[in-house]
């Protein structure tokens, strides 16, 4: 069970998703309370087109630098829509998502020598991180989770009460800015692991399948943490048996993804027992 | 100590340059109660959210404890109505009243003993200990009113704001959310609260600003609870004094 890990590779696979179980698992309980899996999904497809310019400007190593500008370029549009423009958070976002990705899909269809390569990065090249991009997530994990650590009190009651935190003297919109900038940063730091399209799973399911078994934000994100690591472990280790011993070629952060919903899943009942059980309470 | 806890002189209230209530005149001393009292729409809440700093003061002068109102947020407290709140958010009764602790806590701070005996105090008083640790959504409506205010008094503030604080509640917990009012101006707190209930406000405010619009009357529930000046802020309704009870009817 453990023996795979012990090639590089794997190693570093495991380390990247234990890195990315760290933050996303507290993310994705703002995510879920907030009510942002679309806002999630639309940064996962606008970070493409500053990918696309990324790699045309400097190549592989040009992927993060535009995807993060891209990333943040989303956040703070959406949040100006959404507060000045006064667009529901659904309009603003499919407004965003449309506008970037098409933006994304016309730079990509100007050349088509490098499709593959970015083809790789919509699904995710978990297995080829290397130690440079395990850097580089670890100093963005860094800075989120200080962020969060700043910003928990102040977001929960935002997104409890909204009247009630601008009535207290919080900044709504400045703590939906900062907010939309963390998912983007989450999201840039996953994307070239598990890829645009799966990476909205980390930054939606494990909060939700958390919610299962406790209703306490902190305990939620806690558990969220420990769903990914479990997820990424089992999602590797399948991986890896399925291409070894039975010749299928499984895409290890897809595994990974799956496995993250197959806890969901395997969670479902819970909820349904504890609702029974304690009316929906906090035990 | 401010000789006024809210003094409005020729307000008009509204968002993005466009007035919901126009012409509010009143002058509210510390310790003292005020019931807005109108139709649905008379643009009550938004008379609030104009104190609380958070709706636009189109015309004329308000101060809140002799500061801007959006200055003054630090000493007042607000209660929102319920309805606009997620049943389903998972968060405790005393987290929420531990929200109201926030200001104080500011961005790093844990909570310390202090906080979580001011918020035991805060439940105890509105009666809600026992529920502490139960999930926000499974309190019943007029509980989860007397969870606000206990999260809205855990900050001591100097001016209260209720909006519709007694819709949907129940009789205990509107029994329970009068007499934490009423000592709470005991100890010098003034008191704005939106109501549609006219028992409730002659009962309760020492005074009354009657809205629709813009303002009609204020004074005390003597001067303004009368059939002339609600007759005019119900506009179309009619009103039936009788037996001493005060009920609006439609014509």
């Amino acid at each position: 069970m453990i023996e795979p890990f012990a090639v590089p590779f794997m190693g570093r696979a495991l380390t990247e998703i234990a890195l990315l179980a760290l933050i996303c698992g507290p993310v994705s309980v703002f995510v879920f309370v907030r009510r942002l899996s679309f806002v999630s999904d639309a940064l996962t497809h606008t970070v493409f087109p500053g990918v696309v310019i990324g790699f045309v400007a400097g190549g592989i190593e040009g992927l993060f630098a535009g995807a993060l500008v891209a990333g943040l370029l989303t956040a703070v549009v959406l949040t100006v829509l959404t507060r000045a423009a006064r667009l529901t958070d659904d309009a603003a976002t499919a407004v965003v998502l449309t506008a970037m990705f098409s933006i994304g899909v016309v730079l990509v269809s100007r050349r088509t020598s490098y499709t593959s390569d970015l083809t790789a990065f919509l699904f995710g090249r978990l297995l080829t991180v290397t130690p440079r991009q395990i850097a580089e997530t670890a100093v963005l994990a860094a800075v989120i989770l200080v962020a969060l650590a700043i910003g928990a009190r102040a977001w929960l009651f935002r997104a409890f009460d909204p009247a009630g935190a601008a009535a207290a003297g919080l900044r709504v919109g400045w703590l939906d800015l900062w907010l939309n900038v963390l998912l983007a940063l989450v999201v840039v730091a996953a994307v070239r692991a598990v890829g645009t399209i799966l990476v909205v799973a980390l930054l939606v399911v494990p909060a939700a399948a958390a919610r299962m078994i406790t209703a306490r934000p902190a305990v939620m994100a806690l558990a969220g943490t420990g769903l990914v690591l479990v997820a990424g472990y089992a999602g590797l280790l399948l991986s890896w048996t399925a291409s070894l011993r039975y010749g299928v070629a499984l895409t290890s952060a897809s595994a990974v993804v799956l496995m993250l919903v197959l806890a969901y899943l395997l969670l479902l009942p819970v909820r349904r027992w504890r609702d029974r059980s304690f009316a929906g309470g906090l035990t | 100590m401010a000789t006024a806890a809210l003094r409005l002189t020729g307000v008009s209230v509204g968002y993005q340059g466009r007035p919901v209530v126009t012409g509010v005149d009143l002058e509210l001393r510390p310790g003292q109660r005020l019931a807005l009292v109108g139709p649905n729409g008379a643009g009550k809440s938004t008379l609030i959210k104009a104190v609380l700093g958070l709706a636009d003061i189109l015309t004329g002068a308000a101060t809140v404890l002799d500061q801007e109102p959006a200055r003054a947020r630090s000493h007042t407290g607000y209660v929102p109505q319920t309805g606009n709140l997620d049943p389903d958010f998972p968060v405790s009764v005393r987290q929420v009243v531990m929200m109201g602790r926030y200001r104080q806590l500011g961005w790093w701070r844990p909570a310390r003993a202090t906080d979580r005996q001011a918020v035991a105090t805060a439940l105890d008083r509105v009666g809600l200990t026992d529920r502490a640790r139960d999930r926000f959504g499974l309190l019943s409506g007029g509980q989860r009113q007397r969870a606000l205010l206990a999260r809205a008094i855990v900050a001591r503030p100097r001016l209260l704001l209720l909006d519709e604080p007694f819709n949907g509640v129940d009789a205990v917990s509107q029994d329970a959310i009068v007499r934490v009012l009423r000592e709470l101006s005991a100890d010098g707190t003034a008191i704005v609260l939106s109501t549609h209930d006219l028992t409730v406000a002659r009962d309760l405010a020492d005074l009354v600003c009657l809205v629709n619009g813009r303002q009609w009357a204020v004074g005390t529930p003597g001067e303004t609870l009368t059939a002339g000046p609600l007759r005019q802020t119900y506009a179309h309704a009619a009103l039936d004094l009788a037996d001493g009870r005060m009920v609006l009817v439609e014509p």
